[in-house]
C-alpha cells in the first residue's frame, strides 16, 4: 500500500484491455446478461453498433485502484460517487488513475477525497467522479 | 451516455406503478471463493485478497466492488431490465469488510421514478447486510430505461 494523502498527490494508475471473454465473465459473475453486453448480433444492430462493457465491471478498477492505494482503509470507510459517461468496447484499452484533491483531519482520523476517472485509449473519458476514505492511527 | 435503442420496458412490469419507498427486490446470497475467484477473473484484479483476523485463522476477504455487484443482481433480474437500458450513475458506500464465505442479504428500493422524453430515470436505493444484521454497504444506482415508443 502506498502512502498517498497529501493534496495532489497521484493515485497509482491501473491499465487493462477489455475483451468480450471478460464482458462474458462477468455477465456470469453479475448475473447481468443484458444482450447489449454479450449478443453479437443485437449489439450490431444497436447504435453503439458492437456489445459494450458492463459500468460496473469498468468502474471495478476504481474499487482497485482505492484498494490498492488505501487497503482495508476502503473497504471498510470508501465512498464513491461516479457517472458512466461513455461506452467501453471489446478492444479497448482503459486506464483508470486519480489524485487526492482533498485532506482534512477529523481528531484521530483523517478523510481523504480523491478525483477519479477511467479513460479509453483515445483520451476520452469513460466514468468520472469522486471517491473519499477515511485513515485512521495505527 | 446517450441512446436510442428500440427497445421497449418488459410489459409485464409496470414501472409506472413502482413508487418511492416500494421495494424491487430482497435476496440473499452466499459469497463463496467461486464468485470471488470469477469476479477477480472478469475485472482482471490481479491484487492480492485483504484478509480479516489474526495470523493464525486469516480469512480472506471479498473485494468490496463484488459487493455492489452483487447488490445490482437481484435489480437487473427482478426488475425484468430490458435490452437498452443504460446505467448512468453509482454512489456506493462501504461500512464494513465482507469475508469470503458470509452471507448477504440485498436489498433494493425504488427512490425515483421519472419519465422524460423517450426515458424512465429510476433511482434505486441498495442496501446490503452481513448474516448479522450489520449493513456492509449503501448505495443508489441511476439507470435509464427505454420508454415503449407509443
Amino acid at each position: 500500500m502506498s502512502t498517498v494523502k497529501q493534496e495532489g498527490d497521484k493515485l497509482t494508475a491501473i491499465c487493462k484491455e477489455v475483451s468480450r471473454q471478460h464482458i462474458s465473465l462477468y455477465a456470469q459473475a453479475s448475473g447481468d446478461f443484458n444482450p447489449i453486453h454479450i449478443d453479437r448480433e443485437y449489439a450490431e444492430n444497436s447504435e453503439f453498433g458492437d456489445n459494450i462493457a458492463h459500468g460496473m465491471m469498468v468502474a471495478a478498477s476504481i474499487s482497485e485502484l482505492m484498494g490498492v492505494n488505501f487497503g482495508h482503509n476502503w473497504g471498510e470507510t470508501g465512498k464513491m460517487k461516479i457517472r458512466f459517461r461513455h461506452p467501453v468496447f471489446p478492444g479497448d484499452v482503459v486506464t483508470t488513475s486519480g489524485f487526492v484533491n482533498k485532506v482534512t483531519q477529523i481528531g484521530e482520523k483523517t478523510l481523504v477525497q480523491c478525483t477519479v476517472s477511467v479513460s479509453r485509449q483515445t483520451g476520452e473519458k469513460v466514468i468520472s467522479g469522486d471517491t473519499s476514505v477515511t485513515l485512521t492511527k495505527q | 451516455m446517450n441512446s436510442s435503442i428500440n427497445d421497449a420496458e418488459d410489459p409485464s412490469i409496470n414501472y409506472s406503478n413502482l413508487l418511492v419507498g416500494n421495494p424491487i427486490s430482497r435476496r440473499s446470497y452466499v459469497v463463496d471463493r467461486e464468485l470471488v475467484r470469477l469476479y477477480k477473473l472478469a475485472v482482471q484484479d490481479k491484487s492480492r485478497l485483504l484478509t480479516t483476523g489474526s495470523d493464525i485463522s486469516k480469512v480472506p476477504l471479498a473485494p468490496p466492488m463484488s459487493i455492489s455487484a452483487l447488490s445490482l443482481r437481484g435489480v437487473v433480474n427482478d426488475l425484468k431490465i430490458p435490452g437498452g437500458t443504460l446505467h448512468v450513475g453509482q454512489e456506493t458506500e462501504y461500512k464494513k469488510p465482507v469475508a469470503i464465505g458470509e452471507t448477504l442479504h440485498c436489498e433494493a428500493t425504488v427512490s425515483s421514478n421519472n419519465v422524460r422524453g423517450e426515458w424512465r430515470f429510476m433511482g434505486v436505493e441498495l442496501k446490503v447486510t452481513d448474516s448479522k444484521g450489520d449493513i456492509v454497504m449503501n448505495g443508489k444506482s441511476t439507470i435509464l430505461l427505454p420508454v415503449k415508443s407509443e
